[in-house]
């Protein structure tokens, strides 16, 4: 049996039923045989099999026939399943996969599409699942991919990155179809990082467009910014080249430019000069960016890893500058030795 | 041989019965890497593997220097060697390239393959040992008297860890013991260890300089050892290699690499691993569960000895500082044992108080889980891990290069993390950390090579500063036992830190030319900063250094 058949013929379970997540499963569900979806809440999983579409997010979506969703976890698994699409938010990895792990065979992929670093320790989403989970073969889905473009059907494309071929293999098989290409890679740090560290640039971006500027700051603040994820990730043993593909420059233009971004709508509420707080209670949804964004100041402070954007943000979080200070201050410092 | 009584168990060991079939399993081994090696070729030429060992031959054998022992081999190969040029040289269509590569695989598989004589078993681990109790009697208490003979050799080693889990998990499934390397006594430790174990024996590959010696040679080919030369670096070679572990292993018979390599050189524990022939406890347990055998399992199990003393230690340490510094090429140099330093280190070894704790660290399957009593692999959050099913690719249970990779890359940084963890703290590591750390507080600018330039006067401490150094590394390393990250040797376990420092002074590096720490008026000193180097460096890879080397700018390890 070929890889493409056998995929063809797999079932895939999906776990986390957000906006990210719904448009995977849709992707999933014309490469295998079957999905099953996980939610939480009942009533979700009976409206969503009702209606054929996600009542809260990617409303517009029609999901395939062969997709299905549950809220027992039980039953997802129940069988064996080959796949499993992992879109929690980063906060919610852990315990969840405390919780789901008696579930897990063994033989399963795992593709990975959150963002996101765990608070204070650090670790990547792929090493808190491998912690927590009795199954090894784990990667990570990211790119340039605002969910309701491709949710339209718009063409984009998506990097999987992981040690194991088969998932990488895996990625390719069950994500690509005429609209949707994917790229494959092994450089997970590099892949993961570069998914997490755009985040706290996109900020930066949203917070510098409420200033009304144009396109050379935001072109400097790109470029800069790209050197600063590059610094941070060959520290942590990613490769440089991956910070220039899809899932490095090609994501963070993707979340600097669009107002969509949680991040970047963020920056700009910020930069209109209102507070954090408000920002983040009207906004109703995590921006990752905001809690990523100590952690990783704190880590390259201690560590000499120079990243005076990343400063910037932090202390505009912090509410210790304001976007014009934080502007004035990383145009007047000196210019660092190449 | 006759007149050493052969135990029944013996007689069942695994080991044994791989000797029955020898020429058979050779055979095998041959027919598997010959299949191996045209499926790696694929569509290209099958010149391309045969030349390149060749050409790698002909360059081992030129450099190689060939003493009384192994003139005859060298010729051997010589000979071996020009041959196949020879037909080489003719074209395809004349000479079958695949007739020659069969050729090549018999001619190192009847190098490589190992022989176990039960006789010699009983010999040496029965004539031994008494010898050694001989020895340790004589020395320690000056007489022949036989009634005191109880002082036994068990006294000096102290063997310590998870010994009843691994003498269960023995009869489960197959054993793949995996020893930390600092000295060339370590297989005749191991070999001694396992005995007192009452482990069936095992097989371990050991370097073909080992077998230059003729009472090693002797020995140590019939006691089931296989050899292994690290000189010869082809593909063709290797994968031989691989087969014939992959072999062993599958038929039970349980096994001992040095993951490491050769000895430490810089007297640290293995930070990286060697993958080769770890990989082959995976694909040993695949084809096992494929074709569904009984105990189909391996069990890779971490064994850390801690030496106060290490007889090359200054030779070690000196490669090491050659090779970080690249300053030259290192020659290889064939250490030989030398037999008057041998017997010395162990007359003064039975002579005083010195210790060697070997620790049986926790065991693991071969993906790098840690095993129950029962041989199950446990998961995180209270899973049971079925190999099976990680060994599972597209519904099946099969080998796939790729993933066996990543899957042996893990269980490499496993043995790692486990050699770090089931490491024993001895006192005499201590004090040699805590002087050299001590002394680099007033250096913090110097590199390691100037650092180990000091002279004499600058590397003198007061006494005082030193012992206030000692206390709070002690203090450190509690919180690392206590956390589970290292064991401290008895003598740590006190909190009268003049104590511990007496017994680590007295024990650091105790049968060298000249003491590693001299104590004198109030002041402590060491006479040869390298081999202070070389004994601080068991605490490395704890983050135990100086806070401003977390990063280790400065090329110590940290």
């Amino acid at each position: 049996m070929t890889e493409k058949d056998f995929w063809r013929k797999s079932t895939v379970a999906v776990i986390g039923a957000g906006n990210w997540g719904t448009v995977l499963a849709h992707l999933v569900s014309k490469n295998c045989n079957e999905v099953r979806f996980w939610t939480r809440e009942e009533e979700s999983a009976r409206s969503m099999n009702a209606t054929r579409s996600n009542p809260k997010y990617a409303q517009d979506l029609q999901l395939g026939g062969n997709v299905r969703a549950y809220n027992d976890p039980a039953r997802v698994f129940e069988g064996g399943i080959q796949a499993v699409i992992w879109a929690l938010p980063s906060k919610a990895c852990r315990s969840q996969a405390r919780e789901l792990a008696h579930l897990f065979q063994g033989d399963e992929v795992i593709l990975h599409a959150t963002k996101g670093v765990e608070d204070g320790s650090l670790k990547r989403v792929s090493v808190i699942l491998r912690e927590e989970l009795p199954a090894a073969r784990i990667g990570v889905i990211s790119g340039p991919n605002l969910a309701d473009e491709v949710a339209r059907g718009e063409p984009a494309a998506t990097v999987v990155a992981s040690a194991f071929e088969e998932v990488v293999e895996a990625g390719c098989a069950l994500l690509t179809n005429e609209m949707f290409r994917v790229y494959p890679h092994t450089d997970v740090v590099g892949v993961e990082w570069a998914g997490v560290l755009k985040n706290v640039l996109a900020i930066a971006a949203g917070a510098l467009d409420a200033l009304k500027l144009g396109w050379n700051a935001r072109s400097a603040l790109i470029s800069r910014g790209l050197a600063e994820m590059v610094r941070f990730g060959t520290f942590l043993g990613a490769q440089e080249s991956t910070f220039l593909g899809l899932a490095g420059v090609g994501d963070l233009l993707a979340t600097c430019s669009s107002p969509l971004s949680r991040n970047y709508r963020v920056g700009f509420a910020l930069g209109e000069g209102r507070k954090l707080e408000q920002v983040l209670e009207e906004l109703g949804s995590t921006a990752e960016g905001v809690r990523t964004c100590q952690s990783v100041w704190e880590f390259a402070r201690k560590r000499d890893i120079y990243m005076p954007i990343t400063e910037g943000v932090y202390e505009l979080l912090q509410g210790q500058r304001t976007v014009q200070q934080m502007l004035h201050h990383l145009m007047t410092r000196p210019i660092p030795h190449a | 041989m006759t007149e050493f009584e052969v135990a029944p168990d013996i007689r069942n060991a695994a080991l044994w019965r791989f000797e029955e079939n020898r020429g058979q399993i050779l055979a095998d081994v041959v027919d598997r890497t010959y299949q191996d090696v045209l499926e790696q070729t694929g569509q290209k030429p099958l010149d391309l593997p045969l030349l390149e060992a060749l050409y790698a031959e002909r360059q081992r054998l030129r450099r190689f220097k060939a003493n009384v022992f192994t003139r005859e081999r060298k010729k051997r190969d010589q000979i071996f060697w020009n041959g196949t040029q020879a037909r080489l040289i003719r074209s395809p269509g004349e000479v079958d390239r695949r007739g020659v590569l069969r050729k090549v695989l018999e001619h190192y598989l009847e190098e490589i393959g190992g022989h176990f004589n039960p006789g010699v078993y009983s010999l040496a681990t029965h004539a031994l040992p008494v010898g050694f109790n001989w020895m340790l009697n004589a020395a320690s208490a000056g007489t022949l008297n036989p009634w005191r003979q109880k002082a036994q050799l068990q006294s000096k080693l102290r063997i310590v860890g998870e010994v009843p889990m691994l003498e269960g998990l023995a009869k489960k499934g197959t054993i793949l013991l995996v020893p930390t390397h600092q000295s060339n006594l370590d297989s005749v430790l191991i070999g001694y260890v396992i005995h007192l174990m009452n482990l069936p024996p095992f097989a371990y590959g050991a370097g073909l300089n080992l077998f230059s010696n003729p009472l090693l040679s002797f020995f140590m080919s019939r006691l089931g050892a296989y050899t292994v030369d690290r000189n010869k670096t082809n593909e063709i070679y290797k994968s031989a290699l691989k087969h014939y572990s992959t072999r062993i292993l599958r038929q039970g018979v349980h096994s001992i690499f040095f993951p490491g390599g050769g000895r430490s050189r810089s007297g640290a524990i293995e930070q990286k691993v060697k993958l080769g022939l770890l990989g082959t406890a995976l694909e040993a347990q695949t084809l096992n569960l494929r074709e569904g055998r009984p105990n189909p399992n391996v069990y890779v199990v971490p064994m850390v000895t801690s030496y106060h003393f290490v007889l090359e230690a200054a030779s070690l340490i000196d490669d090491y500082l050659l090779e970080q510094g690249k300053h030259r090429f290192i020659a290889q140099e064939d250490e030989s044992w030398q037999v008057r330093k041998v017997l010395g280190f162990f007359w003064k070894f039975f002579a005083t108080e010195s210790s060697v704790t070997v620790r049986i660290g926790k065991p693991m399957d071969v993906f790098g889980n840690l095993v129950d009593e029962d041989g199950n692999s446990l998961g995180p959050n209270g899973t049971l891990i079925n190999p099976c099913k990680w060994l599972t690719t597209r519904g099946e249970v099969r080998p796939d290069a790729a993933r066996d990779r990543e899957y042996t890359r893990e269980l490499g940084q496993k043995v790692v993390e486990r050699f770090h963890l089931d490491n024993t703290v001895l006192s005499s590591h201590a004090v040699a950390f805590a002087l050299f750390e001590a002394l680099r507080k007033h250096y913090p600018d110097l590199d390691l090579y100037r650092f180990m330039r000091l002279l004499q006067p600058q590397r003198t401490l007061a006494y005082g500063e030193f012992l206030q150094e000692a206390e709070s590394l002690h203090r450190r390393l509690i919180e690392l036992s206590e956390a589970g990250r290292l064991h401290l040797s008895d003598e740590l376990q006190t909190s009268d830190v003049r104590a511990w420092v007496q017994d680590g002074i007295r024990n650091l590096g105790i049968f060298h030319d000249k003491p590693v720490v001299k104590v004198e008026q109030d002041t402590i000193f060491t006479e040869d900063m390298s081999i202070l180097y070389y004994y601080r460096n068991r605490l490395a890879g704890y983050g135990l250094s100086l806070k401003g080397d977390r990063n280790d700018r400065k090329g110590f390890l940290a």
